[in-house]
């Protein structure tokens, strides 16, 4: 059990000891402290056993009644299509195609845009049923602001095939979009038979070129997309969709209900020139996923030819999937699994808070500041052993929460919106960047306050509080976007996943797991009130006597 | 018990301590039913589903938060001083002296809540019928002639002190001042964040029957009480068992452990 | 009510360390007793049972012949002082005795006496935060005093005491001892009870090494030794084996002599016209006789950790 020890470079006498030293006799101090490691010990279990609570807690059933035998647990998860970037989407329109070479282009002029929707129920019947199997709802006359109908060259006729698309929209303007996530203006304003639009894409390869034009010889570029994986022989053509009517309401309880039902959006073109197809193709009519159990409200479609001029019905829509009340089945996303986190937090925070304000308890900050004097040095020694740990708490507990979580819950039948490999690495590694970032805020604010039960106090209710209002929506949505905004809460950004399309018409709401910041500018917030908290604490460290 | 209570008397009001949390305590209550009721607004021909009466009491959320702290510190106070033992020294009797804590912690939150929840209330009356939710669009103002409001705020009074009653049962249970605080808002607040992931709706309702703050609250709601996951005074008496069991386990502590 | 403690065969362990192992003892009225023993030998841990703060594992603990949980106004029958610091650090010292008085239905007037006596007046007012710990020991000394009790307990009183305080201490232990109060004082410092206490409690290792008097105490570490000073060392040397005495030679003019009281020493040398300067009966120090009696614990100690292996 004895050892020699020599002492280290940093703790030569003749020098002052220098921050490594200072870091190292923090961490001792922390690793002594048996409550405060079995409180990080017991952040990553509650953390983890929460999350996995409510990711077993969902019990799906489908089927039934209408849908044939009533299904349980995985029989039930919804077949949904998967774009290029391997997101969830919704890809169901009606498409007039034929045959298209690797270089060729697609011109058309397109002369109105109308549309119906049929608003299915009153509140709370969110529209599931699929078209035709219910008894017909009558029709209101309407187009949404995200019909959208033009021309598209697309890999295949296979719901979630790659494509690049030029189309104009309900209110939008004109739109260059491509592989579902990606969407450009163009021309602005809605096209009519005084005002109508031409669009133009050009193939060359993979590289797909999108032109506008409002008089048919003027053409300005909207955008190019490269379309990876397009095959020499690709489908182009002209389409028509609608997305699905959506209406929110909120009730007095903070909840909120939808009611949803499908629309159809119908588009005349005329001019329309092809260059580059296959000689002796004709034109193919087709409903892509508009199966009677799609699981997005669809109403039919098709299309009729007259001469130059063709009428395409179509409705669905060609975008990202998203969870929250714009999703038509349930869906859960990967970070509904780091809910525990919150509970584990709160003993991070209380750990964090101590770990400072334990030293004014019987005057041990004076023993601290005698032997490393500089008083900035020991709280920045102090944050980097506070976050270093409550990052790894973080960091493991998320690691662990969410590939079972994601595994449990599919196997329960419920959809999981699919992520990218990066994204899931982001949501993980950024939970425990939350975590050691709201540590060493605690942290700094126990430094500034030194009594535990107000310090610790200040950490929860300005971390967690905000949370809680805004998703418990106990304040207004509006309110609640700011308290997401300008509170530490904003970190939690870092959580999302799952990105906010703007050419979406559905609300992304904080209990959806939608931040009004961007994940890394949510984070930034974060990190401003810890290094606030930070200076402060130096500030007044170095003012007030030991 | 009268020396018990003119004891732990003597020891609130010669501290400031106790005065400045029951001040701040009815300070952020008001400040964030202020907040709360500035930021809404119901827009003229629309339906704006707003229970008026919960909006401007909540602040009560935070200022919960104040009054764990004040009930929390009362006990754990002395465990960090060491003070406790001088207290166990002249008043043998633990349990009295916690029932005494009990007493002069409630009668002091009562007070203070009461000023919190009329602050909360008249800020709702000055402000809300400028902002769209007038009598013209079928809002009353408020007032505590109203039966459903003068059942909330009298709730809400009723909630600060039994959360107070909590707090302290905890602090009694747990002793350092920084956990005992850790662990109540931890219970306030996590289950209604788990609520709000809970997939199943079943389980998210037993979340909020079962949860001190979300059951407690239900207290503040004068409208849609029928789809409320459980009924005010029942949610009342959710939270009165929470903080009866914690006052339970933290005497039972209390008298078995060494000082 | 009598004015005694009674600890008798009481048992405690924390987790695997025995910190009380059948102490028992008495404090009797009317003295000073002394409760001396190495840091960590249970004193203060006997002393938080007495008060009941701690439940002993076996055995049991009364004052004034009843369980101190039972007494209806504590402070009026046992003053006790264990952690000075054990304050509020916030609230003054005057207020801190006035809860103390309210817990015990005493009227305000009683806060202000003792104040008086413990010497405090001057900083009554103060934040108790701000007190040097001499002030502090004050403090909790006033707040003991407070019930005017019959019994009073003391853990550690004279630390952080300068000298004219520890002076003041000892001489209000011996009057409060004087007026038939029992009193129970604990120090590891043998001097500061030197001049304070009649009786004296020795424990080590959580059990009673030693109980007696003062004087008893000091007699038997002294031996009956006594130390002569002359010019004329061989003929004193003579005069005095011949007396019957065991006599040694300590350094050139000095002689240690047993075996014979200082008053027949004085007799047998002037009888013979032996000059001497000086001859004075050996007077241990507490200190000493301290030592001399927890060297055997020690080494019982030590002993008895080898058997145990």
């Amino acid at each position: 059990m004895t050892a020699i020890v020599t002492p280290r470079r940093a703790a030569r006498p003749g020098g002052p000891p220098g921050f490594g030293a200072t870091v190292r006799a923090e961490w001792i101090k922390f690793r002594t402290v048996r409550g405060w490691v079995t409180g990080m010990i017991a952040a990553v279990v509650v953390t983890a056993l929460l999350g996995l609570f409510a990711a077993g807690s969902a019990h799906i059933g489908c089927g039934g009644a209408l849908g044939g035998p009533a299904r349980t647990g995985a029989a039930c998860l919804p077949a949904v299509a998967t774009g290029p970037g391997g997101e969830a989407v919704v890809d169901s329109y009606y498409f007039v195609h034929q045959p298209l070479a690797s270089h060729g282009s697609i011109t058309v002029r397109i002369t109105s845009l109308t549309g119906k929707y049929f608003p299915a129920g009153g509140p709370g019947s969110s529209a599931q049923g699929p078209a035709g199997s219910a008894p017909q709802p009558t029709a209101v006359n309407g187009l949404q602001p995200w019909s959208k109908a033009g021309i598209m060259i697309a890999a295949s006729t296979k719901p979630g095939a790659a494509y690049a698309a030029m189309m104009v929209s309900g209110q939008h303007g004109v739109r260059m979009q491509y592989d579902y996530t990606h969407d450009t203006a163009g021309l602005a304003g809605s096209v009519s038979g005084a005002s109508p639009r031409w669009l133009r894409l050009t193939r060359s390869g993979d590289l797909i070129t999108g032109y506008d034009s409002a008089d048919g010889t003027h053409w300005s570029q909207v955008g190019t997309a490269s379309v990876a994986g397009l095959p020499s022989t690709a489908q182009a053509g002209l389409f028509a969709t609608s997305p699905q009517y959506l209406q929110i309401s909120n009730n007095e309880l903070g909840g909120s209900s939808g009611s949803s039902g499908a629309s159809q959006a119908t588009a005349g073109f005329g001019d329309v020139r092809l260059t580059g197809a296959a000689a002796g193709r004709g034109w193919t009519g087709q409903g892509i996923d508009t199966a009677a159990d799609a699981d997005y409200p669809v109403q039919g479609g098709g299309y009729r030819q007259a001469g130059g001029t063709f009428t395409v019905t179509g409705s669905g829509d060609i975008a990202p999937a998203v969870p929250g009340p714009g999703s038509t089945f349930p869906t859960a996303t990967i970070e509904d699994h780091l809910v525990g986190v919150f509970a584990g937090l709160i003993a991070v925070l209380v750990v964090a808070a101590m770990f400072f304000t334990a030293e004014y308890r019987r005057g041990l900050i004076r023993v601290t500041l005698a032997a490393s004097p500089r008083r900035g040095q020991v709280l920045a020694a102090k944050a980097v052993v506070i976050g270093a740990v409550a990052f790894v708490a973080g960091l493991v507990a998320a690691g662990i929460v969410v590939p079972i979580g994601i595994r449990m819950t599919r196997a329960q039948g419920q959809y999981v919106m699919p992520v990218s490999l990066l994204t899931e690495v982001r949501v993980i590694v950024g939970t425990g960047a939350l975590v050691a970032v709201a540590a060493v805020l605690a942290l700094a604010i126990g430094a500034a306050m030194r009594r535990s039960a107000a310090a610790v106090t200040t950490a929860i209710v300005v971390i967690v509080l905000p949370y809680l209002l805004a998703m418990a929506q106990i304040v207004p949505p509006g309110a609640g976007d700011w308290l997401l905004r300008l509170t530490p809460t904003a970190g939690f950004a870092i959580q999302q996943s799952i990105p906010a399309y703007p050419q979406l018409n559905v609300p992304y709401t904080p209990n959806a797991g939608f931040y009004p910041l961007a994940p890394w500018a949510g984070f930034a917030v974060l990190c401003g009130f810890a290094a606030l908290a930070l200076g402060v604490a130096v500030f007044l460290l170095r003012r007030r006597d030991a | 018990m009268s020396r018990m209570l003119r004891a732990e008397w003597t020891k609130l009001r010669t501290t400031a301590g106790p005065a400045w949390l029951l001040v701040a305590a009815v300070a952020a209550t008001v400040a964030l039913s202020v907040l709360a009721v500035a930021a809404t607004s119901c827009p003229a021909g629309s339906g704006c589903p707003v229970d008026t009466t919960k909006l401007s009491l909540t602040g009560v959320q935070l200022g919960q938060a104040l009054v764990a702290i004040l009930a929390v510190l009362v006990i754990s106070g002395e465990y960090s001083t060491g003070m406790i033992r001088i207290t166990f020294t002249a008043l043998p009797r633990r349990l009295g002296v916690l029932a005494a804590k009990g007493v002069l912690v409630t009668g002091l939150v009562l007070a203070a809540g009461t000023l919190a929840v009329l602050g909360g209330l008249l800020a709702g009356r000055l402000i809300l019928p400028g902002h769209g939710f007038s009598v013209a669009h079928g809002f009353a103002a408020l007032s505590l002639a109203h039966g459903p409001t003068l059942r909330a705020a009298a709730g809400s009074v009723l909630y600060l002190a039994l959360i107070g009653l909590l707090s302290l049962g905890v602090a009694a249970m747990v002793r350092d001042s920084a956990v005992a605080i850790g662990v109540i808002l931890a219970l306030l607040y996590l289950f209604p964040i788990v609520a709000t992931v809970t997939s199943d709706p079943k389980w998210q309702r037993h979340l909020e029957q079962i949860g001190p703050m979300t059951a407690g609250l239900a207290i503040q709601a004068t409208t849609g009480l029928r789809s409320l996951p459980i009924s005010p005074w029942a949610g009342l008496g959710v939270l009165g068992a929470w903080a009866a069991g914690a006052l339970l386990a933290g005497g039972l502590l209390l008298r078995l452990r060494d000082a | 009510m009598e004015a005694t403690i009674e600890v008798s065969a009481v048992r405690k362990r924390f987790g695997p360390k025995v910190a009380l192992d059948g102490m028992s003892f008495q404090v009797a009225p009317g003295q000073v007793t002394g409760f001396v023993g190495p840091n960590g030998a249970g004193k203060s841990t006997t002393m938080r049972v007495i008060l009941a703060l701690d439940a002993p594992d076996e055995g049991r603990a009364l004052v004034g012949g009843q369980p101190y949980q039972r007494l209806r106004r504590p402070l009026s029958q046992v003053g006790s002082l264990l952690d000075a610091a054990a304050l509020q650090p916030s609230r003054t010292g005057r207020n801190h005795l006035m809860w103390l008085a309210r817990s015990q239905g005493l009227a305000a007037k009683r806060v202000d006496e003792v104040i008086g006596q413990a010497g405090l007046a001057d900083a009554a007012r103060r934040r108790a935060g701000g007190y040097s710990l001499g002030m502090r020991q004050r403090l909790g000394i006033a707040a003991a005093m407070l019930g005017d009790p019959p019994i009073l307990m003391m853990d550690e009183p004279f630390n952080g005491m300068d000298p004219e305080g520890i002076v003041w201490m000892r001489g209000f232990l011996r009057s409060l001892a004087a007026q038939g109060r029992a009193i129970l004082v604990s120090s590891h410092l043998m001097g500061e009870l030197q001049d304070a206490a009649d009786h004296l409690v020795i424990v080590g290792r959580g059990r009673v090494i030693a109980d007696t008097s003062m004087r008893e105490l000091l007699a038997a570490a002294s031996g009956d030794r006594v130390m002569v000073r002359t010019t004329a060392p061989p003929e004193a040397v003579a005069v005095l084996r011949q007396a019957g005495a065991t006599v040694i030679a300590t350094d050139p003019d000095g002689l240690t002599v047993s075996g014979l009281a200082a008053g027949k020493v004085v007799a047998a040398l002037s009888e013979r016209a032996v000059p001497f300067s000086e001859v004075s009966a050996h007077r241990a120090t507490l200190e000493e006789a301290y030592m001399e009696l927890t060297r055997d614990a020690v080494e019982y100690r030590a002993a008895g950790a080898e058997t145990a292996r």
